[in-house]
Formats: structure tokens, C-alpha cells, sequence
């Protein structure tokens, strides 16, 4: 991508270093090649534990690091870039404005429609069609720009659609901060705070009432640029939502949360402006009505859902005339020079040369431009003839030779290609720069502007203050915000649901690793007597009963195949990764509700255990087993740290409550039901043998066999056994401890009054009336081994109650489906 | 000709649904050439909240919301219309077609341009456009080739409800070569667009004789669809129903039109909870009625 000469972003052109780069060319000298590669290797590691990564790897690919070597902007330079994006975005107003509202500009043949009607982000449902509107359309921008030989940037891209990558800025100035403090020192570095307080401010200023709040709207954790989603809704102090959160109710919109709906007058919208309401535009996701409630005046959508149409890459062509027909002004920051390819002329100029420009699909403001200097011979003869025979579809800009900027290398500095992404807000009066940007070190397969790439190596962007300037704070340092407070009421439905789930997720885990442990200890003995092997069959069916172990093993007679049925848990697709892929979606949708601390720990962990589990050798492998024997004691020490932090407050508002819930509802459950199934033996009832054997594993799994030792010693009966595992509610790892625990969390879940509170005693009174029924009984054996059905019936109890609760009280709305758009058969008149 | 129209849409739903929002195009919109002498839109269960208003190309259009649980739904609209649509010019006055294609390029056309690009049901297309072809003879009058078109259409294709659906292709109607009124619809469409002339789909109703002799049965007529082409900037708009091979007169009745059918489907909906497995039976009636 560089040309011949690019401009050096350092060099002043007179063999001399430009004044603005001098302090912190010295910083970095002072710290040296071999200092400053250590820092580069510690910001990727502390990147990746801060999960802008994804937390499993695969999981939803986006890698950014962040180069140790900020980009610097001078004072004056950034005054002028604020002032002529500033007019950029004036303009693109007008232009949204006259789209959406009277086209004057199609008639007059000033912007050709073929950039307009064929565009997919003209949303011909945001017309003002009765001409009263007075709501703007842009309140956030960011343009793509690229600095040339001759030391102008010029704009490649404007977003006006979600302006994305302003939280990837934020995190890079807060990381830097921490991870190379020396290059801050003696550095008048504009500071973030302010410019975000200047949002927060603005998005509450469009609220039509007291009683409306602000949320931002999510495609959801899948999205690639969810990370940025969960930093600005925290950094703004506003709710994160996603369609499925909200309901229309008499034209307005509202939050479902814990405690009921929530009103929300302004939405910052983070997901394409074409999927929002799933009754006007496309069918699917999104809020049926949206646009009504728009109409309505209920709600204000920050950036207007139609407002991409103007990224346009074609539009590009006209920006020069259409401000000085609209604004009466010339641009000040002008675009990499463009042609939409709508005349024969220009189509030969484009296809004459085609290696000196870039391609781009005319109205895809997204698109990250084709260049066709970097394809094959035959690619490029290709796109020549897509362009040749639909011209109008494709815009094409003189191709750029971006200045370069050093950057740290494994082997010292090294110039690179950067691009910088800068963001502008809308204050109620005028449009503001943030002092600060996003830089990108680009390689030759990185996009030049377009929606921001997955994997990217990026700069923090100083802007340095002039002598004049105040620069508010203590310099350099960037302070974190503090975290919000919300009580459980606040707390969207959503989030309950997670953290219940997140919950159960993790009890699931923890018993399956404490079952697979029993099994694998058994396996690993040299030669099992035949009680071990009896143990083995049970604990197998157990397995099988929870999803472990595939049921058809248990005919299996010998230990090998055991030892293959219990490794098969942890291997690709096994139920063991396949739960750790579980918590890892839930730990990443709440993000924003989990403390760092807690965070780093759960995504740490949960790295290495799924590393564990792949480096798990074949089965074969003597060591095998070994490993995976590791691997569960891991997996209960994670259990058993999560727990303790979570107690320990570190999940923000109601969140505890909910995962406490989850938890205690999985453990009783996976208590009743794995008694039931170790209890449930062919001839249990005429061989008291068998019956002591399961109780004795019974009490293994419950790691409860020293506390039994310690009261009755090597006696095993019955009665004491049962009243251990079910109705002693001392017992941490009994059913009558998180039945109590359950009865307890009922009380601060739901609403007062309600019969659920009570819905739990009928249980606790059944733990207890099974323990008297076989002390009473004059054979307590075959007493006991009649207990599955009436087990299994109070594991059946447990969650409905449960049940009853999650649909009462944080389920999400109903799930929408669409008529008369979906499948449906034509039915026409002859 | 004057007609009371009734359409009435009734849902019903596998297990009651807790909300729904409707979005439908089922009043007539008011022409030159067609008075809405009366019209009612009524829902059973009521809506919480109903507008009624103008869509983006000037139909009208009603929103509908509930807020109560609810096992069916149905709407009723009832319209009684007078209708005659204007006689086109004749064919040889018409301009050479590819003036009409040219002429929708100059910024005057803007309004008409915005129906000469591909959509996603009525998307350009080779096979649409090579079946046109023939019809657009060189420097043949617009008119004479469209007509030539939609009797073609109407000659070469089969009438056969049930063997499409609104995810159904053009290139498989054009390749099979049958369906009903909604697909020759958008095969016509995408024939004039590929060749650079604006073409809209037009939604409404047309009057059905019953067999020789048998009274007409209550319900039976159906939505109908047919093809607006553009003939230029003195000639405006002439309408074109290929199902039936004619230029549209006084047996139909607009209700409104779009680039596609998605812009004029009669009813769309979304529904939150329940739901299940859902049904939707139409009941259509057009019938003449006299004046005064």
C-alpha cells in the first residue's frame, strides 16, 4: 500500500523531528528497544485478559493489541481536523435532512439516485413525509482518515451510521496508561473524561421526560463489537438492552426488568439501523413498532436508523459540490478523491488504470475497499469486468499512500502505514472532536477504512495541549470510572435470566467433575475388585443420566472402554467443553455486571481449562487419565473460587441473588436425581448389599463420608446415611441445606405475598418424611431402595418452583415471530 | 364501475398470543380515476392502538396494536369504490422504448427512477429480461411492446396456486414457468427493469365471473397484483395484468403499489408469545354494485 515516498508522520521534512513527537521520542529512548518490546508483549497479554478478546478462543474472532507508540497529534493539527469534520458532519446533515424530507437534491440531479433508491440503508420508512420533523439525524460521526505525501488528511470513509471503535480508544489510553506510565510523564495529553461526560449529558438532554431513561440497543454478545457496547453503556451509565428486551405498550417503549417496565425515551443505537423494528423494515430481529413509536415523538434513536445511507461511498463524488450548493463553504477536510462510475468517461479513466484506485461498491458504506494494486492479474481482470458491466454500482477513489508512523517491532521501531478513525459528537450546539481517536498500524491485508477489521494492531491517539490550553486532571492518568450501583430492580430481566443461567451452568460443571473424578479414580486402580466394577456400572448410568457418558457404554465390560467413555467428556464436543462453552457465553453477556477481578478470573480460567481439555492426550495415552483426573480437580477448585467471590460481593446489583439461585436449584436437583439413579438397581430390594454399596458412593459424591465416619463411624445404615445426604440442613452438601438456601432467596426474589415463598416447605417436610419413613421401616434396605420414584418426584418439584419463578420474574419477553412476510403462499386472483 | 369490496383476514393461533402489532394495506387508495365512495377497517379482538396513515409511496396504511392476550385475530375492511382507469394513448404514439429507458435516467424522472432498480423480490435478472427481449424490438413504440409482453406472459405461463410462495424466486417462476398473479407480477417487473424502464407492483382486487350458469360464491376472490409501467414523462403510468393479459379498465380495484410485494403485502404482522402453529385464512369479495 505504500508508495513511493510516503510521508513520514515523525519527520518535519527538513531531516529534523516534528516538535510534537520530540517528548515522546525522548520517553522512549529512555526506555529502549528491549524495555519496550517487554511493554508490547505485557499490553497483548493484558489486552487479552481484559477480554476485548474473545474469552474462548473461536468464539467470536476479534484480536486487537494496541502498539506501545501512541500517535500524537499537535494542537493545531487536531484544531483543524475538529473544525473541518465538524463541517463534514454539518453537511451530512443537510444532506440526511433533504434525503428524508423534501429531495431537492434529486431533483436537481445534485446527488444521482442510483446512490440513494438502490441503497439499502435508505430507509424509506424514516421518510418525513408530513414535512414536521426538526429532529436531527447525526449525533455521533467518525471518518476514516489517511494522511498523503503531501501532509493532508484527507477523509475515506465518513460513518454515520454507528460510529463505531470510540470504547477500543478508551481502553487503549487506559491499558497504555497502566502498562507504560514513563511515556505519560511531562506529556500535556488531552484527557477522555470530559468529551464522554459531554455525551452522557447530551443523550440525557433528548429525553422527552423525567421518568424515560437512555439504554443502548445491542445486536447482542455475538456481535463483534460487543466489547465496545458493554465499555460505553458502562462508561455512559446507561442500560445495555437488546431488541428481545423491549416492548411497545401504547406507543411507548419500555425495559422489561425485575421489577416491571421501565420507560426508555432515547436509544443509542449500536445495531444496523435496517434491523430495528421487525414490522416496518426487515422481518426478524428487532422491536415491532419502533419506527411508530418514533413517529410518535415516545423515543428518539441516536444515530437515526436511516442515517447510514449517507456513508455511501459514492456519495464521496458530490461532497465537494454539495457544500458549496448547501453550506456556501469549501471543504476544509476534503475526501480521498472519488468518481461514482455513472459515466461512460469516467468508467474508462477508472478501468485504464485500474491499479491506481481503490474499488468500492457505490452505496455499502461499509465495505472495506478492493485494491486492485494488491490482486492477482486475473482478480483484477474480474473486477474490471464487474465494473464494466454494472459501472453505476461502484465508486472508485484515487488509491491512497498512507503516511507511516513507527511502531514497535520484534526488532526495534518500524515504520507502518496508519490510518486514523477519528470520532465527533453533537453537543445540543455544535459538533466536538474527542480529543483522542483510533490509529490502526496497517499490514497490506488490513482494510483501509470501513467497518473496523477483527483483527487490527492499534494506537492510542494523543492529542497533545497547546501552551493555551487547559487540560483538565492529572495528566496522563486516566480514571476509571466508577461502577453503578443498581439495586435488583433495575436489573433488565435479561440479565437475571443470565446470571440464573450462569449459575446453573456452573453447578452443572461441578458435578459432572465430581462424578468423572468417583469414575476415574475407580478406573485408574490396577485391578478393580468386583465391587469397584459394580461402582463403575452405577456411576456410569449416572453419567449417562447428566449427559457425561453416552448410555450405550455401560455395557461396556472392559476398563478401557470406560476409560474411553469418560475421556470422551472432555474432548471436542464432550459435554464438559461443551458446558465451559456455556459459561463462557454467559460470563461474556454480562461483562458489564461482573467486577473486573471477578472478570479476569472466570475468562482466565476458563482459557485454561479448555487448553487443558485440548491438550488432553489420546486415549491410548496411559497418561491420559492422569490428566483428566487433574482436570476435575481443577474444575471444582474454579467452582469453589467462583463461589467464594461471588459471595464476596463482586457481582454488581442483584446479580448474586440470581446466581445463587441457579446454583442451589442445579445442586438440589443433581442431588434428588443422582441419588435416585445410584439407588436404582435391578434387585436392589432383595440384596441389601447393593443398597449399602450405592449409599456408600452416594456418600462419596456428596464428599460427605468423613463427616458420616466422624458420627457413626464404619456403621453404615439407612437412616443416618439418607438423613446426611437429604434432611440434615447442616449439611453444605446436602438437599436440605439448598432447600433452605433456596427458601431463603425465594424471600428476596419474589414479590411479597406471593404463594411461591412457600413453595419450598412441601420439599423441606419430604426430606425429612423420607428419612423417618426408612427409620421406621423394619427392613430399612428395601425401604430404601423403593426411594427413586419418590426422588425423582422431588427433583421434579424443584424445578417447577424454579420454573415458576424464572417465568415470573426475569424470563424475557415472549419470542416474536413474523406474519405475512415468512414463507408464506401466494394467494392470487386468476 | 362502482364495487363494494370486503377482504376480511383472520388469524388463528396454536396458543393465545400476549401481543401483536400489525401493519396492513387493506384501504384503497384515492385516484383521479377511483373515488373511495366509503371505507371501514374493523379488528376483532380491537386494537389497543390503531393509526391510520401514508406510507412512503402514498398508500394508505393502518397500524394495529394489541396488548391483550388473544387466541385469534381478525381484520375486516370493507370499501365501496368507483373506478375506471384512464384509457392509455394509443400504442404508435407511444415512444420508442428505449427513449421511454433513456428518459428515466434525466434527474425530471426521479420520482419514476426509483422503480427502475432491482428489489429483492422483483431483483434484474438475464432470464427475465432475455424472455422480453422479442417483445422490445428495437425503436418499437413502449406501449405496443409491453402490451405484447403482458399477453405473452399471460399466454406462455400457468395459472397454478400453491406451487409458490413469497420466498419463491423470479428465475424459478420465469423457469417453470408457472404461478400465480404475485409471481407474473414481479417476472414482469423484472423483464422491464432489466431493460432500463421503470415498472412498480400494484396491489388490489379484480372482479371474477363464476362458471356459466353457477351463482358466485361467497369468499372466493383473492387478492389480485398486476404490473404499473412508466411510458415516458408525457404518457405517465399505464396499468398491465399479465395474469390476465390486459390492460388494466374497469375490473379492478387499486388498493396501492410498491417497488415489490413486500411494500404492499395486504397484511403484515408480528406476534410475541404463543403463537404456535398459526393459520391465516382470506376471504376476499368483489362485487359490482349499482349507482345511486
Amino acid at each position: 500500500m505504500t508508495g513511493p515516498h510516503p510521508l513520514d508522520e515523525m519527520a518535519d521534512g527538513n531531516g529534523g523531528v516534528k516538535p510534537h513527537w520530540r517528548g515522546l521520542l525522548s520517553s522512549m529512548f529512555s526506555l529502549g528497544h528491549e524495555v519496550l518490546a517487554q511493554r508490547a508483549r505485557l499490553l497483548d497479554e493484558t489486552f487479552a485478559e481484559e477480554g476485548i478478546t474473545a474469552i474462548l478462543p473461536g468464539e467470536r474472532a476479534v484480536n486487537w493489541r494496541c502498539d506501545p507508540i501512541p500517535l500524537p497529534l499537535s494542537a493545531a493539527e487536531f484544531n483543524a481536523l475538529e473544525t473541518g469534520l465538524a463541517q463534514r458532519a454539518a453537511l451530512l446533515e443537510l444532506i440526511l435532512a433533504d434525503l428524508y424530507g423534501p429531495r431537492t437534491l434529486l431533483t436537481d440531479g445534485r446527488i444521482p439516485v442510483d446512490i440513494v433508491y438502490p441503497n439499502q440503508d435508505f430507509l424509506r420508512a424514516c421518510c418525513d413525509l408530513t414535512g414536521t420533523r426538526r429532529d436531527r439525524y447525526l449525533f455521533f460521526y467518525a471518518a476514516d482518515l489517511l494522511r498523503g505525501g503531501d501532509g493532508i488528511w484527507r477523509v475515506l470513509a465518513d460513518r454515520t451510521d454507528e460510529a463505531q471503535g470510540i470504547a477500543y480508544a478508551l481502553e487503549n489510553r487506559r491499558i497504555l496508561g497502566r502498562v507504560v506510565p514513563e511515556l505519560f510523564r511531562n506529556q500535556r495529553v488531552h484527557q477522555f473524561r470530559p468529551f464522554m461526560d459531554i455525551i452522557g449529558e447530551s443523550l440525557q438532554a433528548l429525553l422527552p421526560g423525567d421518568s424515560a431513561a437512555v439504554a443502548l440497543l445491542s445486536a447482542g454478545h455475538a456481535d463483534p463489537m460487543w466489547f465496545e457496547h458493554v465499555l460505553l453503556a458502562r462508561e455512559l451509565s446507561i442500560s445495555l438492552v437488546e431488541s428481545g428486551d423491549l416492548t411497545l405498550r401504547n406507543g411507548q417503549v419500555y425495559l422489561k426488568t425485575l421489577r416491571g417496565l421501565q420507560r426508555i425515551g432515547v436509544l443509542l443505537r449500536r445495531k444496523s439501523g435496517r434491523l430495528i423494528d421487525s414490522l416496518e423494515l426487515a422481518p426478524g430481529i428487532g422491536v415491532p413498532g419502533l419506527m411508530e413509536a418514533i413517529r410518535g415523538g415516545a423515543l428518539r434513536i441516536i444515530n437515526d436508523p436511516g442515517s447510514a445511507v449517507v456513508e455511501a461511498p459514492g456519495l464521496a463524488a458530490f461532497l465537494p459540490q454539495l457544500a458549496r450548493h448547501l453550506l456556501g463553504e469549501d471543504l476544509l477536510v476534503p475526501s480521498q478523491a472519488t468518481l461514482w462510475l455513472g459515466e461512460q468517461a469516467m468508467v474508462r479513466t477508472v478501468l485504464r488504470d485500474l491499479e491506481g484506485w481503490v474499488i468500492r461498491p457505490a452505496t455499502e458504506g461499509d465495505a472495506v475497499p478492493v485494491v486492485p494494486m494488491q490482486l492477482p492479474a486475473e482478480e483484477r481482470e474480474r473486477l474490471a469486468a464487474r465494473i464494466a458491466a454494472r459501472p453505476t454500482e461502484y465508486a472508485a477513489s484515487v488509491a491512497p499512500h498512507p503516511s507511516v508512523a513507527p511502531c514497535a517491532g520484534p526488532s526495534g521501531l518500524e515504520p507502518r502505514p496508519v490510518a486514523l478513525r477519528m470520532f465527533l459528537a453533537f453537543d445540543g450546539q455544535r459538533w466536538r472532536a474527542f480529543p483522542g481517536g483510533l490509529a490502526r498500524a496497517l499490514s497490506e491485508e488490513d482494510g483501509l477504512a470501513g467497518r473496523l477489521p477483527r483483527n487490527a494492531v492499534s494506537k492510542d491517539v494523543w492529542v497533545l495541549a497547546d501552551d493555551s490550553d487547559a487540560v483538565e486532571g492529572a495528566l496522563g492518568l486516566f480514571t476509571p470510572t466508577l461502577a453503578i450501583r443498581r439495586t435488583s430492580g433495575d436489573l433488565p430481566s435479561r440479565v437475571a435470566d443470565n446470571f440464573y443461567w450462569l449459575g446453573r451452568y456452573l453447578e452443572r460443571l461441578e458435578e459432572g467433575a465430581r462424578l468423572l473424578r468417583a469414575m476415574i479414580a475407580r478406573v485408574l486402580r490396577p485391578s478393580p475388585t468386583a465391587r469397584e466394577m459394580a461402582e463403575m456400572h452405577v456411576l456410569m448410568a449416572s453419567l449417562s443420566s447428566v449427559g457425561m457418558a453416552d448410555p450405550e457404554e455401560n455395557g461396556a465390560v472392559g476398563v478401557g472402554m470406560l476409560a474411553s467413555g469418560v475421556l470422551r467428556a472432555f474432548r471436542a464436543n464432550g459435554r464438559m467443553r461443551l458446558l465451559l462453552d456455556s459459561v463462557a457465553g454467559q460470563v461474556d453477556q454480562l461483562r458489564d455486571r461482573l467486577t473486573g477481578e471477578l472478570y479476569s478470573v472466570l475468562t482466565r480460567s476458563l482459557r485454561d481449562m479448555t487448553d487443558a481439555m485440548r491438550r488432553l492426550p489420546a486415549d491410548t495415552d496411559p497418561r491420559a487419565l492422569e490428566r483428566a483426573a487433574m482436570l476435575t480437580t481443577e474444575i471444582l477448585e474454579f467452582s469453589a473460587t467462583v463461589a467464594g467471590l461471588a459471595a464476596e460481593n463482586m457481582v454488581r446489583g442483584g446479580g448474586r441473588l440470581f446466581l445463587d439461585f441457579g446454583r442451589r436449584t442445579e445442586r438440589a436437583q443433581a442431588i434428588a436425581t443422582e441419588l435416585a439413579e445410584v439407588l436404582d438397581q435391578p434387585q436392589a430390594a432383595t440384596q441389601p448389599g447393593r443398597v449399602e454399596a450405592a449409599l456408600r458412593l452416594a456418600l462419596e459424591l456428596r464428599d460427605s463420608v468423613i463427616t458420616y465416619r466422624a458420627r457413626y463411624l464404619a456403621v453404615l445404615q439407612p437412616a443416618p446415611a439418607l438423613d446426611l445426604i437429604l434432611a440434615d440442613d447442616g449439611n453444605p452438601r446436602g438437599l436440605a441445606f439448598q432447600l433452605s438456601a433456596l427458601r431463603l432467596l425465594l424471600h428476596q426474589i419474589v414479590e411479597e405475598g406471593d404463594p411461591l415463598v412457600r413453595a419450598i416447605d412441601p420439599m423441606l417436610q419430604e426430606t425429612s418424611d423420607i428419612v423417618q419413613d426408612v427409620m421406621q421401616s423394619p427392613d430399612q434396605m428395601a425401604t430404601t431402595a423403593r426411594l427413586p420414584p419418590r426422588l425423582r418426584q422431588l427433583s421434579q418439584s424443584i424445578s417447577e418452583v424454579a420454573d415458576q419463578v424464572s417465568r415470573r420474574y426475569f424470563t424475557l419477553l415472549p419470542i416474536a415471530h413474523s406474519l405475512g412476510l415468512e414463507n408464506e403462499e401466494f394467494r392470487g386472483a386468476a | 364501475m362502482r364495487y363494494r369490496v370486503r377482504h376480511i383476514s383472520r388469524y388463528g393461533y396454536g396458543t393465545p398470543v400476549d401481543l401483536a402489532a400489525h401493519m396492513v394495506h387493506l384501504r384503497p387508495r384515492p385516484r383521479s380515476f377511483q373515488s373511495v365512495v366509503s371505507e371501514k377497517l374493523v379488528t376483532s379482538p380491537m386494537a389497543a392502538r390503531r393509526r391510520d396513515g401514508v406510507d412512503y409511496f402514498g398508500n394508505p396504511v393502518t397500524w394495529l396494536f394489541l396488548d391483550q392476550p388473544h387466541a385469534d385475530f381478525e381484520v375486516t375492511a370493507e370499501s365501496v369504490v368507483d373506478v375506471e382507469f384512464p384509457t392509455p394513448p394509443p400504442s404508435g404514439e407511444t415512444l420508442p422504448w428505449e427513449d421511454v429507458a433513456q428518459a428515466a435516467r434525466l434527474p425530471v424522472a426521479w420520482q419514476e427512477a426509483e422503480f427502475r432498480f432491482g428489489t429483492p423480490m422483483a431483483p434484474l435478472n438475464d432470464s427475465t429480461r432475455d424472455f422480453a427481449r422479442p417483445s422490445f424490438a428495437p425503436g418499437r413504440p413502449v406501449l405496443e411492446a409491453l402490451v405484447d409482453l403482458t399477453s405473452r406472459i399471460f399466454k406462455e405461463f400457468r395459472f397454478k396456486a400453491g406451487v409458490t410462495s413469497i420466498s419463491t424466486p423470479v428465475s424459478q417462476v420465469m423457469h417453470r414457468r408457472e404461478g400465480v398473479c404475485q409471481d407474473f407480477t414481479h417476472v414482469m417487473i423484472s423483464a422491464l427493469r432489466g431493460l432500463g424502464l421503470p415498472a412498480r407492483y400494484t396491489s388490489g382486487y379484480i372482479r371474477t365471473r363464476p362458471p356459466p350458469g353457477q351463482p358466485r360464491r361467497q369468499g372466493a376472490d383473492q387478492s389480485h397484483a398486476w404490473v404499473g409501467a412508466w411510458l415516458g414523462p408525457a404518457h405517465g403510468w399505464v396499468d398491465l395484468d399479465p395474469t390476465n393479459g390486459v390492460v388494466v379498465k374497469d375490473e379492478h380495484v387499486l388498493l396501492g403499489w410498491g417497488r415489490d410485494y413486500s411494500d404492499v403485502s395486504p397484511v403484515r404482522g408480528v406476534i410475541l408469545g404463543g403463537g404456535g402453529d398459526h393459520w391465516l385464512s382470506v376471504s376476499v369479495d368483489l362485487e359490482p354494485e349499482p349507482v345511486g
